[in-house]
């Protein structure tokens, strides 16, 4: 069975187009955190539901992880997930300006960055692409939880996602989190329509 | 003579958008790279006057370029081309000799002021 729904020219727009936003969302979460963020080179593939939790535990290690999940709608609808394995957050509220390191302050830490890379990487896509945007508020949905039981292949209604991954890393200290965006399979069809449609406008 | 441009990025992409971002009455020659040490090999041939040069790609980055830019004291002048838009990055590429740091999605207008403060016009 193939997965992939992009045709080469779609993935590598894409890739272009996810650069530029997740150097938006760099610069932002540089600004907050005021310190430099390394940005990795996007990978975009298509994975079957069934391989998620694998294709997962690749990118992030079979360590414990938080993350929250943001829906989005534009012209095509998807989830971005912000991925944070638990021992890159240690220090971190204090970066934040938080007192304590308790629950909460992590937790809202969690939203906060999440948010603020979701919105800049899938609102500068939908940007570029000419499309308004719109974002559910992200909702923390795993605390602690041990990478491969993050996604489970029944709450993934598409057959094959798109992944799109890419991660931050704070050079001053070992924090890193991963950003991935799936998307069903329709809707990764209007967006490789969409992409086409800006290729054909360069 | 035509002023011989190269467009160093790993994004085939992008460097269709920079090549399209260029005035069309320009007298230019444009070389494209499609990683760092094919725009190495491209001005150590020593004839590219101007480079735009992308910073994030597989091994030798855009900072590397930089580096062995002037380690080398090659000619041309660099104009870097990054979505990496940190006031550390650019702080880093200007310290490394590029002339200017412009922010992806390349705009036409912004290229067009960069040279003119150099004195080239076209």
């Amino acid at each position: 069975m193939s997965t992939d729904l992009l045709t080469e020219d779609q993935r590598e727009a894409l890739q272009e187009l996810v650069n530029i936003g997740m150097g938006q969302a760099g610069a932002s979460i540089a600004q907050v955190l005021d310190e430099f963020v390394k940005l990795s080179i996007p990978r975009i593939s298509s994975v079957a539901a069934a391989n998620l939790s694998q294709e997962i535990v690749r990118l992030v290690g079979d360590a414990d992880v938080s993350a929250i999940r943001q829906a989005f709608t534009t012209e095509f609808r998807g989830e971005a997930i912000v991925i944070y394995p638990e021992q890159s957050m240690a220090g971190l509220h204090e970066v934040m300006g938080y007192d304590a390191d308790t629950k909460e302050n992590k937790g809202e830490i969690l939203l906060d960055i999440g948010n603020i890379l979701v919105g800049a990487c899938v609102g500068g896509i939908a940007n570029l692409l000419g499309m308004l945007s719109a974002f559910s508020a992200p909702t923390l949905i795993a605390d602690q939880t041990p990478a491969y039981r993050l996604l489970k292949p029944e709450h993934i209604q598409a057959r094959v996602a798109l992944l799109v991954e890419v991660y931050f890393v704070l050079e001053e200290r070992d924090f890193r989190c991963h950003l991935i965006i799936l998307m069903p399979e329709t809707d990764i069809l209007a967006l490789g329509q969409a992409l086409d449609r800006f290729v054909d406008g360069i | 003579m035509p002023l011989s441009i190269l467009v160093a990025d790993d994004s085939s992409i992008a460097r269709k958008m920079l090549i399209k971002a260029l005035p069309a009455h320009w007298d230019i020659t444009v070389a494209q790279a499609a990683d760092g040490n094919q725009a190495l090999a491209a001005c150590r041939q020593g004839n590219v006057d101007v480079m735009f040069l992308d910073l994030t790609m597989p091994d030798l980055d855009g900072y590397g370029v930089l580096q062995a830019h002037r380690d080398e004291d090659l000619n041309g002048l660099v104009i870097v081309v990054s979505a990496d838009i940190q006031e550390q990055a650019q702080v880093r590429v200007r310290e490394l000799g590029a002339i200017a740091f412009i922010q992806k999605p390349v705009d036409a207008g912004k290229i067009e002021r960069v040279l003119k403060e150099y004195g080239i016009q076209l």
